[in-house]
């Protein structure tokens, strides 16, 4: 912060108009694309439509909206699918993030090959991994639906019951559908999260790493008191990124589970999307966006805050 | 590489940036789409001719789309053939343009563009009847009763389904043309002596079969496309048990004993591996145990003839043309049958009766058009082509029923198995038949397959009482 | 000798580094491999139980090279070529081919051409000015992403209708379709081109004042030529973002001649996904432009992405 106003008062540019002139275009196309329609929203999270036209209810749509049941096994299920997903995929790309650190010959080879999930959209990830586990199809449902390797019955991917909840109400351990669904989310994740662990690696001065050997510390001991402690700070972004992208993604499970089987993939996104444009529930579908953006705004302020405090010890 | 890529990107970054200068961010984009105006080279040809209006209608089927095989060439072709007809008998009038539309996205398009006052079609075309709820509660369809009645067909249509197309407060929202009742496809080898009638016949055969490896029947069991197998074998079943949905004010009702019953059934059969997995994978996957006969029946509409296809019949022939010929071929040479589903005691074989026909969106600019269309088709020339292309079921018109088209096996079989049952919409008086018939359906498979020992009442008691609390 | 066995340790450390890295590149190809083996097979070794994996066994063998039965019927459905009178003696007619690649393409390369302008002159400002409620507007640039999309699509709907009602000369659906995608990829643009014009030290612009270039000539001739690897990163990534686009283009596009190629694939999903095959065929065919755009430009791409995710 004091970085910020020392430099603007050292500047001497303030007086020009040219940076308006140069951010005015941004602003125009950002409040007719982004900012009319969230305001819109806020406006209809308190309509519902009666065959007259719009009537205002208040905050109805909010209190309906929690008395669902489907909500609240979605916020379950949100929970699940992103601890489960931003976990697995920090800890496979800390891992890959570390193999490739070591400058192998080949490492330019296996970034880029690793990398080509990303590049593909969710959509056709979705649809990839269900043609997978099509029941009886699916060449992975050929092995697992084998009795003989997966026993009693064999397990059929997208129509498994979920197993017994072991708390209650809450969905864990998840169905295998929702174990499949951030297998396949934490695939195309993984090559973002891997490189920017990777960079984050190569920043780690190597004379820390060097001299903390040559004191008797082993790689182990390298990895959690030096490695991880350093690369925090990246590590934290990465989660937060991860986060946003699995708490507002819709079209995996669009295309992968379509909620199914039962509700055990209907995770919050999907549900805004089902009462918005199938069910046509806009007003509702609007009080759940709204949620969802308190959560989005959250993560965004704390990634903003820690690449502050990046900026700032730099 | 990368070089090269950055100079051409500055090369267009600098032409732009030469039309951009005005601050504009219109401009650029404004004069890139007519440059590539040929790439629209598909866009319907609009006559020029002076008095020639345009009729512009939405049907999900797609005139152009010339694949034979795509699972609605029927409709397609049915376009591509009546067009020009149509054109032909308004020539100087009337223009034909149709607009195809994603089956599952339509309804929503429309009711979002009459809302926002966008362009809206003249006609549409209905395959749902529950639509007619939606388009009641967002002011989406006209009310075509003063005119309907004044028509020479009118007197001659079947009330059942003028009743499916009036809307809670009493306006004709649609004009019925075929009625698409739900029924039973059966495998003759699998009930060679004909389809169970009762619960506990059903449950004896559906054991020989599983001994032999085989399920008695294959159903639209997951939760998927919105909950839509609720409408199809699952409303059927309910229905058979003399159950409903509602209590006829517009609550939804599900907690009664014929209801309970229902569900008792469905959880037997599906505990007893009775159904194959699959019918619980969604995307109409549920068909692939037909179609290979390893299930022996299967409760659906009237129209799926036309996506069950190719079949192999349990002896081994194969009807293989990947057509809605397939269903029809093994029908006439007697491997499948048509019937009624089971019933409890005294009551009637239930099903579910859908509607297909025509709405004139609030707003249309061509009504005049859509009224002559809507004359045309219920014309005899027209009428058994429209029922058997687009509408997929039985004609709304008790004249058309005389047609030779509808006296062959499949349609004589069909005729008496709905003879036989008491067909009714699944949704009665229900006002969201969207959201209900999710959260049912919801209900129903965590009933019957994800949890077989939840107590069937007090799921069903949640269930509606979530749902009343909207009304 | 007496680094021999260090160098040893050394190379069967490296030989264990690359086993674990092939296998975790094989992993990673796996759904792709799937995807392609499913796409080159006939209906009926698609529609088997058990699956087999390679359509190549035959009543006595497992496996014989001979008796494989590949096809390109997945493609054929996709891409529907015909006779053609032309140099190849053949065109494509599938809708994939003729309509919602070009219509994605003019999409993909429009917006991203608009969006690296502006967000290159609105990063440049962020980065050269400080200005009253630089930081403020910095973040609600950024915030204004977190409403979710599916509600707004409402409003811009209806706003695409009020446009094509106005009457607006040169007016087309598609100018909107580019507007909403800018929209959506201006924000984190112009944070990752705000990031890359911070790293050209200024002493080069002032320089070129003093040397009497105007700001603007300054910024167009000295800044440009060092922003463009950056700028072409904002290009890269919207590009791909607005390809691999679904929801908006599925819920905005009302003609079928506007169609986009993940709105396309609708097509094949249609009422019954019996043809596993052809939607295969058609998801490798709809994947790879920009996984081969990416193998060319994987350079920028990687600096982009730790650039965004750094900064933004």
């Amino acid at each position: 912060m004091r970085q910020l106003l020392s430099r603007s008062k050292g500047g001497g540019r303030t007086q020009s108009t040219l940076p308006f002139w140069l951010i005015l275009p941004t602003i125009i196309v950002l409040l007719a694309i982004q900012v009319y329609p969230a305001l819109y929203t806020v406006w209809l999270s308190l309509q519902e439509r009666e065959p007259e036209g719009w009537t205002f209810i208040g905050l109805e749509n909010f209190k309906r909206l929690f008395a669902t049941s489907l909500f609240n096994e979605s916020v379950g299920h949100t929970i699940v699918f992103l601890v489960g997903y931003a976990g697995l995929t920090l800890v496979l790309g800390f891992v890959i993030a570390l193999l490739l650190s070591r400058n192998v010959r080949l490492s330019g080879l296996y970034i880029t090959l690793l990398f080509i999930p990303w590049i593909i959209a969710d959509l056709l990830v979705g649809l990839i991994f269900r043609l997978m586990v099509v029941p009886d199809y699916g060449l992975l449902s050929g092995i697992l639906q084998n009795p003989a390797i997966i026993p009693p019955d064999g397990l059929s991917v997208l129509t498994a019951v979920p197993p017994k909840s072991w708390f209650g109400d809450f969905p864990f351990p998840p169905a295998a559908a929702m174990t499949f669904l951030i297998l396949a989310s934490t695939w195309r994740a993984l090559p973002f999260v891997t490189l920017l662990l990777l960079a984050a690696m190569q920043t780690v001065p190597t004379e820390i790493i060097e001299s903390s050997r040559i004191d008797g510390a082993n790689g182990r001991q390298v990895i959690r008191h030096i490695m991880v402690p350093l690369m925090l700070p990246t590590m934290v972004v990465a989660l937060f990124s991860l986060t946003l992208s699995g708490m507002n993604g819709v079209g995996m499970v669009f295309s992968l589970t379509g909620g199914g089987p039962g509700t055990s993939t209907y995770v919050l996104s999907y549900m805004l999307y089902s009462i918005g444009w199938d069910r046509l529930q806009f007003g509702r579908a609007a009080a759940l966006a709204l949620m969802i953006a308190i959560v989005n705004w959250l993560l965004i302020s704390g990634t903003l805050r820690l690449t502050r405090v990046e900026e700032r010890s730099v | 590489m990368k070089q090269k890529w950055s100079l051409i990107v500055l090369i267009l970054l600098f032409a732009l940036i030469l039309t951009a200068c005005g601050g504009s961010t219109e401009e650029p984009a404004a004069e890139n789409a007519p440059a590539e105006e040929p790439a629209a080279d598909t866009v319907p040809a609009e006559e020029p001719a002076a008095e020639v209006q345009d009729f512009v209608t939405w049907y999900q089927y797609d005139e152009k789309n010339e694949d034979p095989a795509s699972d609605e060439r029927v409709g397609n072709e049915y376009l591509r053939n009546t067009i020009p007809q149509f054109n032909e008998a308004f020539a100087g009038k009337w223009n034909w343009a149709n607009q195809p539309k994603a089956f599952d996205r339509m309804t929503t398009e429309l009711v979002a563009a009459v809302q926002a006052g966008g362009e809206v079609p003249d006609l549409f075309e209905l395959s749902n009847t529950q639509d007619v709820i939606d388009f009641y509660r967002n002011g989406t369809a006209q009310d075509m009763m003063a005119w309907a009645q004044e028509q020479s067909w009118w007197s001659d249509l079947d009330p059942n389904a003028i009743d499916a197309c009036t809307a809670p407060d009493g306006a004709l929202l649609c004009i019925p043309i075929s009625q698409r009742p739900q029924l039973v496809y059966v495998w003759n080898d699998r009930f060679p002596d004909g389809y169970p009638t009762t619960p506990e016949e059903f449950l004896a055969r559906a054991e020989e079969l599983k001994a032999e490896g085989l399920y008695a029947i294959t159903f639209f069991g997951s939760t998927d496309k919105g909950g839509e197998g609720l409408t199809r074998g699952i409303w059927t079943t309910i229905s058979s048990f003399g159950g409903a949905l509602d209590d006829g004010q517009g609550n939804m009702l599900l907690n009664t004993p014929e209801n309970i019953a229902a569900i008792e059934f469905l959880r037997e059969i599906v505990a007893n591996e009775y159904v194959p997995e699959i019918a619980f994978a969604g995307g109409f996957q549920e068909e692939e145990a037909f179609k290979d006969s390893s299930a022996g029946s299967f409760p659906t509409g009237l129209f799926g003839y036309r996506y069950v296809n190719p079949l192999t019949a349990p002896n081994g022939t194969a009807y293989a043309k990947g057509s809605a010929e397939d269903m029809i071929d093994a029908i006439e040479a007697g491997d499948v049958y048509l019937t009624h589903f089971i019933a409890a005691e005294g009551q009637m074989p239930g099903c579910g009766v859908d509607v297909a026909g025509f709405v004139i969106p609030v707003g249309a600019t061509n009504v005049d058009a859509a009224h002559d269309y809507i004359n045309w088709i219920m014309s005899p020339e027209q009428n058994a082509n429209w029922v058997q292309g687009p509408g997929g079921g039985f004609p709304a018109l008790k004249a058309t029923q005389a047609d030779p088209a509808f006296q062959t096996t499949f349609y004589k079989e069909a005729a008496e198995a709905i003879g036989a049952s008491a067909c009714s919409p699944w949704y009665g008086s229900l006002e969201r038949p969207n959201e209900a018939q999710e959260t049912v359906m919801t209900a129903v498979y965590k009933l019957i397959k994800e949890d077989p020992t939840a107590d069937i009442a007090e799921v069903l008691t949640q269930t509606q009482e979530e749902y009343n609390a909207g009304n | 000798m007496r680094h021999k066995p260090l160098m040893t340790r050394q190379r069967r450390e490296n030989i264990l580094i690359n086993i674990a890295l092939i296998a975790v590149v094989l992993l990673a190809m796996l759904p792709i491999a799937t995807t392609v083996l499913v796409s080159f097979k006939m209906e009926q070794d698609v529609t088997r139980k058990p699956p087999v994996i390679f359509p190549c066994d035959t009543e006595t063998q497992a496996f014989e090279w001979a008796a494989c039965r590949w096809s390109v019927e997945g493609y054929d459905r996709v891409l529907k070529p015909e006779p053609a009178s032309n140099w190849l003696g053949f065109e494509l007619t599938g809708n994939m081919i003729r309509t919602y690649i070009p219509n994605t393409l003019l999409y993909a390369t429009t917006t991203s051409l608009l969006v690296v302008i502006l967000a290159g002159l609105s990063g440049y400002a962020f980065s050269r000015y400080r200005f009253r409620g630089h930081r403020p507007l910095m973040v609600s640039i950024l915030a204004i992403t977190g409403v979710p999309l599916l509600t707004n699509l409402l409003a811009l709907y209806q706003m695409g209708v009020k446009l094509r009602k106005a009457d607006i000369p040169f007016y087309d659906d598609r100018f909107f379709i580019i507007m909403v995608y800018m929209g959506f990829f201006l924000p984190l643009s112009v944070w990752i081109a705000k990031g890359f014009f911070d790293a050209i030290p200024r002493e080069l612009e002032d320089a070129a004042l003093i040397d009497g270039c105007s700001p603007l000539g300054a910024l167009w001739r000295v800044i440009m030529p060092l922003a463009a690897p950056g700028l072409m990163a904002v290009f890269l990534l919207t590009f791909v973002g607005v390809w691999n686009e679904f929801i908006a283009g599925y819920l905005l596009i009302s003609k079928n001649d506007h169609k986009t190629v993940m709105f396309g694939l609708y097509d094949f999903l249609g009422q019954n996904i019996i043809n596993l095959q052809v939607l295969a065929a058609a998801c490798i065919l709809i994947a790879l432009p920009v996984v081969v755009l990416f193998l060319f430009t994987r350079r920028t791409f990687f600096k982009a992405m730790v650039e965004g995710a750094i900064k933004g």
